[in-house]
């Protein structure tokens, strides 16, 4: 059926062609919208409908509160009792040695023998209306909290990063599963065609722990992968025209191209071909359209000042700015890396007194500023604005081989660990989810991650559910075999 | 819960909708696979199958429907439609009790249907993809010399469409090269078959004999084999896996038997006196991820890859979905939870164990050194230890002179050391259940029935007479790489949710000559199949085609595919002179854009290789998981992080940007351009010599003008590197044809 109707399709573009003008006055909406029609429409056959723009726009149904997604990722896991588990009775317990009821059974990254409790290592205070317990570290975004929802109960299976960081981007903690952002492009497409639409942007000096696996298509058609855009070098791979290749010059390149592709179509009616006359048009504009997106330089003094950005550099700050920028231009999913969170206390970088403490400077600042910008512009109720790692620290210090440190740090902890959610869809001022007073275990409010990615989808509009793709057998989904919306967060 | 049902409402409805005239077309015998399993797998087996049993109903085992169910009565009783509960319920006036619940109701058709079947007796048949490969009759009529052409043909005469002549000769030489060596030919060859000066089966042989013949199908292959150059996960680490690379390159070009090329994979390590070669066979398995994360359990992630052997061991000789039975029985397939764990158990004893020294491992040398290390090693074996020490110490100096690198391997562990494989409940090897036994599905194995199978053993049963899947998911692999889709679409999947065969005789006919006159020789398969009228024709479309046969199921047109991601790089490589030809040996970096490789902890670096190495086939190059080379995921290439039976082609402008402006495509313009500017004769001339070199066939005189007015467009700008010539070049590589197999 699907393709009968997309052969008549075919020829009315045939038409259209013939009697087009320059394409590059043309717009390019594509006959996505058309054939693929109903929402979450990609045949599950695992091909994007032949001839058709797989990511064109899909309307989402009307409870969809967010049109896209800022995902923020603190690769390594960010401690969780400096930032927003605020824990006095640790405090006390300080240098105590860890009682073994915590210890049977358990698995740790690092910690051998009986380590010894670990107090907070900062001073908290309530904020805002709600009066949100948030740390000393983080005195720009104490002052946003009424616009958050920090979540403390979140919890995970993954005890180390890769396998972590999997399970938090794409529901499971081995690799070959598509990612958040390519599920979502894959039901809701993009709004804007110039642009890719699912961009991620990476700062702290590395890629995260799980590589570009964490924002790969997994079985997913690859059209759907992030693409990942840089402050150095390209924007985007292959983007710049090479040496001696004049503006003007490829514009009639790929018209010739194209004029000579068009006879193909003709003799053998393939719409990969027709697809393909498009793609090229697209790519050219993209070439002008993703350099213009990414130029913060033209931004106000007055962004740079809210931001704190140093063009030209791969900074947190700068990354957030540009999340901003990608998200006016209707880019549906934008995720930054920001790597360097594993205080363990194995080194300077690695100190909760020390790296992590600077870790915090540089996303603090533009983080706050992404959400007040939003805010000021009337796009934070329509952008879904997420901050986390991919797990939590333990409330004991780390004791690596079973030796005293010479810094500070925690081991990886996976039975809780606090994130926050701002935006759309999202109530904000408000805490959700307790530990217990050491801040060891997810007492009232467990928060799963198949149930994050349940609400987050819910408020895309996306039944977590029904989003589902065919693979070897059996249908699959962001939220695998569980996920429940936590109403709790909702606005 | 109600269970009464009266049987004159069943008449009232039977009645009144019999006189539909639909129901006139009821088959006179219905076929449980043909017309009753289609409704069970859409309608029915989601709440009634390996996963969840509603009222203690499944549909998965012959036995089910017809055994007592939680309150006493069967579902079905056989040659009684009226009074079977199936009947009742599909047929259920009251909206919550109707089956199936909260979802539309079956057709009045599938309703006739299901209750004519039970009347005839309700008869059960095993699924087809199960039953034993036989030898079908060939269709006499219509008259063709080749076998596949009247299967073919029977097909398209049923629905009145026409098989088109044979394509261009231009081509088909291009279709066979590229389909056959991924590769285009020479100019020389193309000129000498279009003079008729060699023979279409002479090119065959040709082209079956050059040593990019096991290139190419070693491409395929190797997305099967999750191969890579690095361990996965965080480190990411490198390993030395290219041997085995080579040797599935050697196996393909010497034309191994399919069954040897399985049984020294699986289990080279078990045959008898194993040479080296068949050790490294046994790499296939060791491509499985390790984690070595710091503090990461080594037991949890040797379970890992002892699962994705076998899921890919499944998937790639039994087209079956195994990774299903990991959690539960399988929900459509007769395949029990504790079944999965039988097969986990004859691939859980080997030595491996996720440790990051890659244990065990065998010492193997780069392709120059070999025979000068198979020397040496022999040598010394022959030297006596008492009086030749330190000549044996000596040589043995020599010998770890020359490069080498350590291959992981499998071996079996010894006796005592076995490990007992548990049941894993929900898949979680943390929760290990019930001890079982090696030993294979019941669904696949009526032959042998040992209590103890070894990994041997169940490589030898793959590629038994019995096995009715390996022969048949073969030839489907090696049917899809040259007609761009399976005879059975679904290639990693011939159980009950994956397709039907479009030529079910086809295929049997093709599986039983591979695995009994052919001998499982790969080679004599393809060439069977290129020879045939169907291979041959062209691929144009006409508008009844298209209007009949949209998707070309029914073949009455070549298909056209783009090409791999390897095959479009090759191409433009080879067709401007920079290909290197050079074989085997570790994996090269030819140039990818700076800063691609930004890994944790991990001091891995891409260092681009200058001169041949920079210009090797796309299948030598370095392949790191977590980051792959960035041009060939665009073309679709997989990361490698686990089996894929099938690419999924996808169309995007990043793909424009990579043959419009990658540096690799800019200096393969330079050098095609420099071959036009060398060829003598004009502008026009060298344009369509160039053209002519890239597509194979000549140059359209509408085609000519465009590329013309474009050189001239480009000599109007100011003189730079980018030279006209090379402009025209650059749009050679850019041309749907030059990246669609025509």
């Amino acid at each position: 059926m699907d393709e009968l109707r997309l052969l008549q399709e075919l020829n009315v573009r045939k038409l259209q062609m013939q009697t087009r003008r320059h394409f590059l006055q043309k717009c390019s909406t594509g006959l996505g919208a058309l054939a693929l029609g109903s929402f979450i429409g990609c045949s599950d056959s695992g091909k994007p409908l032949q001839g058709i723009n797989p990511l064109s726009t899909k309307l989402p149904p009307a409870f969809a509160k967010a049109k896209r997604v800022i995902y923020l990722h603190m690769a390594g896991a960010p401690s969780q009792l400096e930032l927003f588990d605020y824990k006095p009775e640790l405090a006390k317990l300080d240098g105590q040695e860890c009682p073994g009821s915590l210890l049977e059974g358990r698995r740790f990254a690092f910690i051998q023998g009986v380590p010894k409790m670990l107090g907070p290592q900062y001073s908290f205070k309530p904020y805002g209306q709600s009066g949100t317990y948030v740390s000393e570290l983080l005195p720009h975004f104490s002052k946003n909290v009424d616009d958050a929802c920090v979540i403390k109960s979140m919890f995970t299976h993954e005890f180390n990063h890769a396998p972590a960081q999997l399970f938090m981007h794409t529901g499971h903690g081995r690799l070959g599963r598509p990612s958040m952002g390519s599920w979502i492009t894959y039901g809701l497409g993009t709004e804007n065609q110039d642009l890719p639409g699912f961009i991620v942007l990476v700062s702290g000096g590395k890629t995260p722990d799980a590589g570009k696996s964490v924002w790969g298509s997994g079985f997913l058609p690859s059209v759907y992968q992030g693409v990942q855009c840089r402050s150095e070098g390209e924007p985007v791979l292959y983007l710049n025209d090479p040496k001696g290749m004049d503006r003007n010059l490829k514009g009639k390149l790929i018209e010739a191209i194209n004029t000579i592709n068009e006879e193909a179509l003709d003799t053998y009616g393939d719409p990969e071909t027709l697809t393909r006359i498009e793609q090229y048009e697209l790519a050219f504009r993209m070439q002008v359209s993703v350099p213009e997106a990414m130029d913060i330089t033209k931004e106000p003094a007055s962004m740079h000042a809210l931001y704190g950005t140093s063009p030209g550099e791969s900074t947190f700050a700068n990354n957030a700015l540009l999340a901003r920028r990608l998200a006016e231009r209707g880019v549906r999913f934008i995720q930054l890396f920001h790597w360097g969170w594993d205080a363990h206390g194995a080194g300077r970088e690695e100190a909760l007194n020390m790296g992590f403490k600077d870790r915090c400077k540089e996303v603090d600042q533009s983080m706050s500023a992404l959400l007040t910008d939003l805010k000021q512009r009337g796009m934070l109720d329509e952008t879904l604005v997420v901050w986390g790692g991919e797990f939590g620290r333990t409330p004991m210090r780390e004791n690596r081989d079973g030796k005293v440190m010479t810094w500070i740090g925690r081991d990886h902890h996976t039975e809780c660990f606090s994130i926050w959610a701002a935006g759309g869809g999202i109530k904000g001022g408000i805490a959700y989810g307790e530990t217990d007073e050491l801040g060891y275990y997810g007492i009232k409010d467990k928060v799963h991650i198949n149930d994050l990615h349940a609400t987050l989808l819910h408020c895309m509009g996306i039944d977590h559910e029904k989003l589902t793709h065919s693979f070897q057998g059996r249908p699959f989904r962001l939220t695998d075999t569980g996920g429940k919306i936590i109403p709790g967060i909702l606005a | 819960m109600k269970w009464y049902c009266p049987s004159f409402l069943l008449c009232a409805f039977l009645s009144c909708t019999a006189t539909d005239k639909t129901y006139q077309n009821l088959p006179d015998l219905v076929s449980y696979n043909e017309h009753i399993r289609p409704i069970i797998n859409n309608r029915c087996i989601s709440c009634h199958g390996g996963v969840r049993k509603k009222a203690g109903l499944s549909f998965l085992f012959p036995e089910d429907p017809f055994t007592a169910l939680e309150d006493g009565k069967p579902a079905i009783i056989r040659g009684q439609a009226d009074s079977s509960k199936i009947m009742q319920r599909i047929l259920h006036h009251d909206p919550e009790e109707r089956m199936p619940q909260k979802a539309e109701a079956l057709s009045g058709y599938e309703i006739a249907l299901i209750k004519k079947w039970v009347d005839q007796g309700a008869n059960w048949e095993t699924h087809w993809a199960f039953l034993p490969v036989n030898n079908p009759t060939i269709p006499s009529s219509p008259s063709s010399p080749h076998p596949i052409d009247r299967f073919i043909r029977a097909e398209l005469n049923l629905r009145s469409l026409q098989a088109n002549p044979q394509a261009e000769k231009s081509d088909l030489i291009r279709r066979l090269y590229l389909d056959l060596v991924g590769l285009p030919p020479s100019l020389e060859t193309v000129d000498s078959f279009e003079n008729d000066l060699i023979h279409y089966e002479q090119l065959v042989d040709r082209v079956l004999a050059a040593p990019g013949y096991g290139e190419k199908w070693t491409g395929m292959w190797l997305d099967l084999a999750r191969y890579a150059d690095t361990r996965g996960y965080e480190k990411d680490a490198h390993r030395d896996m290219w041997k085995y690379r080579d040797w599935v390159i050697r196996a393909f070009n010497q034309d191994m038997p399919f069954d040897q090329f399985t049984i020294k994979q699986l289990a080279g390590d078990l045959i008898d006196n194993p040479s080296t070669a068949d050790l490294i066979a046994t790499a296939f398995h060791r491509n499985t991820m390790n984690n070595d994360e710091g503090g990461t359990d080594n037991e949890e992630f040797r379970v890992a890859a002892v699962i994705d052997r076998v899921n890919t061991s499944y998937e790639v000789w039994q087209g079956l979905t195994m990774g299903c039975v990991q959690c539960h029985s399988h929900p459509y397939d007769p395949i029990k939870h504790e079944e999965y764990y039988q097969s986990f158990a004859i691939l859980n004893n080997t030595a491996d164990a996720d440790r990051d020294d890659q244990a065990p491992t065998l010492i193997v040398y780069q392709p120059l050194d070999e025979s000068r290390a198979d020397s040496i090693i022999q040598f010394i074996s022959g030297l006596n230890p008492g009086k030749n020490k330190s000549r044996i110490k000596q040589l043995e100096s020599d010998l770890n002179e020359l490069p080498s690198a350590s291959l992981p391997i499998l071996t079996e562990l010894p006796a005592k050391q076995k490990r007992v494989t548990r049941v894993f409940e929900r898949g979680n090897f943390m929760l290990p259940g019930e001890v079982v036994r090696p030993t294979l599905p019941a669904i696949l194995n009526n032959q042998i029935k040992p209590d103890s199978v070894s990994r041997l053993a169940f490589a030898q049963w793959l590629v038994s007479p019995s096995n009715p899947l390996t022969a048949r998911v073969t030839v489907n692999r090696f049917w899809a790489q040259l007609f761009d889709k399976g005879l059975v679409a679904t290639l990693e999947d011939f159980g009950s949710q994956g397709n039907r065969p479009s030529h079910p005789a086809l295929l049997d006919h093709l599986s039983w000559k591979f695995s009994n006159d052919f001998q499982w020789s790969v080679k004599s398969l393809i060439k069977y199949i290129v020879t045939s009228e169907t291979y041959r024709q062209s691929s144009n479309a006409s508008d009844v085609q298209l209007k009949k046969d949209p998707s070309n199921s029914w073949l009455s047109r070549a298909p056209r595919s783009r090409l791999s991601a390897e095959a479009i790089r090759d191409q433009a490589l080879a067709v401007s002179g920079l290909l290197s030809d050079k074989m085997y040996g570790p994996s090269v970096m030819p140039y990818q854009p700076d800063g691609i490789w930004k890994t944790v902890y991990s001091n891995l670096q891409w260092v681009t290789d200058k001169g041949e190495d920079g210009h090797r086939r796309a299948l030598y190059t370095y392949i790191r998981r977590t980051s792959p080379y960035p041009s060939f995921i665009t073309f679709d290439s997989p990361s490698r992080e686990y089996c894929v039976s099938r690419r999924i082609t996808t169309n995007t402008p990043l793909q424009a940007l990579v043959t419009l402006n990658d540096p690799v495509y800019v200096e393969a313009a330079r050098h095609l351009a420099t071959f036009m500017e060398n060829e003598p004769g004009t502008l026009e001339v060298k344009i369509s010599r160039g053209y002519k070199r890239a597509l194979i066939r000549d140059i359209a005189p509408k085609t000519l003008q465009t590329l013309t007015e474009l050189y001239h467009e480009a000599a109007r700008q100011p003189a730079s590197e980018f030279s006209p010539l090379m402009v025209i070049a650059n749009a050679l590589f850019n041309l749907d044809q030059f990246i669609t197999k025509s």
